[in-house]
């Protein structure tokens, strides 16, 4: 009776160090998505926003309702839609193209808008001094407005960072063995569902201070003109 | 020989007409004061000459650069009002400062970027700009960490980065305390000896009887008395003037 107690300890140590490893190269998995589709979406969040502020037409349309449906609709939704449904018109993803697609197209959405937040938070008078002394738009927007507005919005951008590397978890569910997928499938074999999912906790909770202490030294670091 | 010429220059906003028919010409080194209650269409004449506001109607030449209105803005036109913005230095109300770049670095900006000269070369000018304003222990400061006075003294510095024609300040010391209005129209003074050419919005009338060749008041977007600044502030011929002298005094 006693020893069958100790065997069934509430969270056993063996247990995380032999999953570990694997665990680890989920992580690698995890890591890999949420890089890319960050990048990804950088890309499609800032040339969005500067389409919506430039006005441009037809694509202007076109990125708000982008914007409109990717922000109305659950991540969850949109990976079975790209997963699933887009085969049936003939453009079929493997899970983890799928599952960058979906990632990235979700930020890009998130993101545009706090970029265009972010530049329209940049006081019209920078423009104004940039333009009187004869720079060209462009070279006002490269120069002077858009390094300032950068420093708004990493605080922004650090908050979708984050929720994006929460959210390659969903991706799980298309079969790409990423961190939640990985202990899941220890989990089968193991049957130390509280063990397992508490590490998978530790090491998402571990990454996620990572990249925040990173992003707010990156911030300090571009504020150092506003403290006195 | 006339630096400035502007003619019949109209500007409204929406219904609301702001300018109706202002001319003005300036000489080589004059040093021309526009004042005028708020609301009068100053600062408005001041931002139509660089197109900061686009003019409805009239014909703007500063030095050789002559901008007619209501042209289609294509490229050819974005470039000639920029040849006009080069050539003409603007202060601000609000200093309007690169808050993210030092003292130097706002005045290496212009040089930099609009005349593409080296780094080394740029430095050399806003070194000596910021000196001339009586800032060159500051050039490493950023905006935060200087006070009104110095930050518009840096904002004149980068106006004159470009080596312009003429100066436009818009109420310069308006947004200061009045402890450090002194310096800033100070340096303006200075320029003025030098025989730069300025147009001046502002409410300092003392400055105004000091420095200016020629005082001009404006009031429902037109023109209504100009003059040396003894005879219009002592002698004021018009109506609406003697009300705003008093008014002012």
């Amino acid at each position: 009776m006693i020893e069958s107690l100790e065997g069934s300890e509430v969270v056993d140590v063996t247990i995380i160090i032999d999953s570990l490893p694997s665990l680890l190269k989920a992580t690698i998995m995890t890591l890999f998505l949420s890089c890319i589709s960050v990048l990804i979406a950088l890309v499609i969040g800032f040339s969005t926003a500067l389409i919506r502020i430039l006005k441009i037409k037809v694509v202007y349309e076109i990125a708000s309702i982008y914007i409109s449906v990717i922000r109305g609709t659950p991540l969850l939704v949109q990976i079975f839609v790209i997963y699933y449904g887009l085969p049936q018109i003939g453009i079929s993803l493997d899970p983890i193209s799928s599952g960058v697609m979906a990632l990235s197209l979700n930020a890009g959405a998130y993101l545009s808008e706090s970029f265009r937040a972010s530049i329209l938070a940049v006081d019209r008078g920078q423009m104004e001094a940039a333009i009187s002394m004869g720079m060209t738009y462009g070279q006002a927007m490269r120069r002077i407005i858009l390094p300032q507005s950068l420093r708004i919005a990493i605080p922004t951008l650090s908050n979708s960072f984050i929720v994006l590397v929460k959210d390659t978890s969903l991706v799980s569910v298309i079969t790409v063995t990423e961190l939640l997928q990985m202990s899941s499938l220890i989990i089968a074999k193991t049957f130390e569902p509280l063990t397992i999912y508490l590490t998978a906790a530790a090491i998402y909770w571990i990454l996620i201070t990572f990249f925040t202490t990173l992003l707010d030294k990156f911030e300090k670091r571009s504020s150092k003109h506003l403290v006195r | 020989m006339q630096v400035i010429e502007v003619k019949n220059l109209k500007k409204a906003f929406g219904d609301n007409p702001v300018l109706d028919g202002v001319d003005l010409s300036v000489n080589k080194s004059e040093v021309v004061v526009i004042m005028g209650p708020s609301g009068s269409g100053k600062s408005t004449f001041l931002r139509c000459l660089t197109y900061l506001e686009e003019p409805n109607a009239g014909i703007i030449r500063i030095g050789p650069h002559e901008l007619h209105t209501g042209g289609k803005l294509d490229r050819k036109r974005k470039k000639e009002i920029r040849e006009l913005r080069k050539k003409t230095g603007f202060v601000f109300q609000s200093f309007n400062l690169f808050p993210n770049k030092t003292a130097i670095e706002n005045v290496m900006e212009g040089p930099l970027t609009i005349y593409g000269v080296t780094p080394n070369e740029a430095k050399e000018l806003a070194e000596s700009l910021l000196v001339k304003v009586g800032l060159g222990d500051r050039c490493d400061h950023y905006p935060s960490q200087l006070s009104g006075g110095q930050q518009q003294r840096v904002a004149i510095a980068r106006a004159l980065s470009l080596n312009p024609t003429v100066m436009l300040y818009d109420e310069p010391t308006s947004a200061l305390d009045p402890e450090l209005v002194r310096e800033v129209l100070q340096v303006i003074k200075d320029l003025a000896e030098e025989g730069m050419t300025m147009v001046i919005v502002t409410h300092e009338m003392n400055f105004a009887r000091e420095v200016a060749d020629r005082v001009i008041f404006m009031d429902g977007g037109v023109i209504i008395e100009q003059g040396d600044p003894k005879e219009l502030f002592d002698n004021p011929k018009e109506e609406r003037t003697k009300r705003f002298l008093t008014m002012a005094e």
